[in-house]
């Protein structure tokens, strides 16, 4: 079995010996500058009242399709979070589709998902400090207010939330590096398969759903992890107007 | 932290990313089969503190403003075509009831106008009738003046008759005892008539 990965996975070997290296600014700058291009061709049809070019409509149906997202999660509040949201799928979305043509993908680098995923769980962090103040979201990581001996319990739940924050990292950044690097695996798998055939390409309408769903999957775990984070804020402004909710984040718009 | 806060922290990870690229420990050996490099992360973080405020910017703001106005206008837009459409609403309840108006109105003239024709007919046939009983009634008068003169000539005619009758009677047969006698009694009923 290991004869045979090595004998047909001679890109997956070279990619676990090298690795993309310090390349990886070279695709991640290629698709910082399709991303920019889009967008300036989008921001071109801005002007009329119909948006009759392309990009300018498919720029619009993403925002509208993240902000009708975030607000199904989140709530109308989740709106302000649509910048960060557009900035994260844009990148992954087209950083994905790059390895749809290009050796390389971006994406399937865990050292930058990694950064993406660090960026995600501390910008988290900060809105759920701006909605509960720093007590109130440490508070927070320890459940709900237990007394007597059961602060023991609030402890162990504190560490434990703890740790699943910081697991977020992980599996945020291991999911996106799994999915994609995987498929390259696969896809240089079959192309080596039978000699001058490309099987590989047929894999790609599939790889081309997994460029759609890991993006997606992102930005919604974002929305999710955000819902959580600010949702105790949401719910203190407006205890008295519901009656209350206790602590459960507002997820009922999912 | 604004924007250009995150833009220039974003800067500063960027350059400590590329300082640190080479030491050893950026590659921890526990990630070594996932190729982890945390020199690359930390470039990388700068790059999206760079790329994510940037892209708002540059694209989200535009975007928003541009759909908020077309949002903005197309609200305006129904909103005038809802005032419109309140105020033809108006126009046309106002056309409905000044043309229901204007057809009582009509109604209520022509059921004038009919009744003024029925009082005139009547009026006409009234006269028609008592011209009429006038005429006959004249008419008829006359007839019987006509008849009474006419009675009254034939009388005289008879008379005269009877009178050339009797006076040839009386000279042709004045001898007869018969004859005689009738004029005799005749002559006597003048003179008790007279």
């Amino acid at each position: 079995m290991d004869s045979f990965l090595h004998a047909n996975l001679p890109l997956a070997e070279a990619a676990k010996s090298e690795g993309i290296g310090w390349n990886i600014f070279v695709y991640s700058g290629l698709t910082f500058a399709i991303v920019f291009g889009f967008v300036a061709l989008a921001r071109k049809g801005l002007k009329g009242r119909v948006y009759t070019s392309l990009p300018t409509r498919l720029a619009e149906h993403l925002f509208l399709f993240l902000e009708g997202m975030t607000v199904n999660v989140i709530g109308p509040q989740g709106r302000k979070f649509v910048p960060f949201l557009l900035a994260l799928w844009s990148f992954i979305f087209v950083g994905n589709l790059m390895g749809l043509l290009l050796p390389e993908t971006p994406t399937a680098d865990w050292s930058l998902n990694i950064a993406m995923a660090v960026i995600t769980v501390v910008y988290v962090q900060w809105e759920g400090i701006k909605a509960n103040g720093l007590v109130g979201h440490i508070k927070h990581f320890a459940g709900p207010k237990l007394g007597g001996a059961m602060v023991v319990i609030s402890g162990l739940i504190f560490v434990v939330e703890i740790i699943s924050e910081l697991m977020k990292l992980v599996s945020l950044s291991l999911r996106l590096y799994g999915n994609i690097h995987g498929g390259h695996l696969v896809r240089e798998s079959l192309d080596t398969l039978i000699a001058g055939i490309p099987l590989g390409g047929l894999l790609l309408p599939l790889k081309f759903f997994t460029c759609i769903i890991q993006a997606f999957v992102w930005t919604i775990l974002t929305c999710t992890y955000l819902a959580i984070a600010t949702a105790h804020g949401h719910d203190d402004e407006h205890e008295g107007d519901h009656g209350g909710h206790g602590h459960e984040p507002e997820l009922a718009h999912a | 932290m604004n924007k250009y806060g995150l833009i220039g922290l974003g800067v500063v990870l960027v350059i400590i990313g590329f300082a640190v690229k080479d030491q050893s420990w950026t590659r921890p050996e526990m990630f070594a089969g996932l190729e982890l490099d945390l020199g690359k992360t930390i470039t990388n973080i700068g790059v999206f503190l760079v790329f994510i405020p940037v892209i708002t910017m540059y694209f989200y703001v535009p975007l928003k403003e541009a759909m908020d106005a077309r949002n903005n206008e197309l609200e305006t837009t129904f909103t005038d075509v809802e005032q419109l459409r309140t105020q033809m609403q108006t126009m046309k309840s106002d056309y409905e009831s000044r043309l229901s108006a204007t057809e009582a109105e009509a109604r209520t003239q022509i059921q004038s106008q009919i009744k003024e024709a029925q009082a005139l007919r009547q009026q006409l046939v009234s006269e028609a009738t008592e011209r009429a009983d006038t005429m006959i009634r004249q008419a008829q008068l006359e007839i019987d003046q006509e008849k009474a003169h006419a009675i009254a000539t034939i009388r005289t005619h008879v008379v005269d008759l009877s009178l050339a009758a009797a006076e040839k009677v009386i000279g042709e047969n004045m001898d007869s005892a018969k004859n005689r006698r009738l004029v005799e009694e005749y002559i006597d009923a003048l003179e008790v008539a007279s």
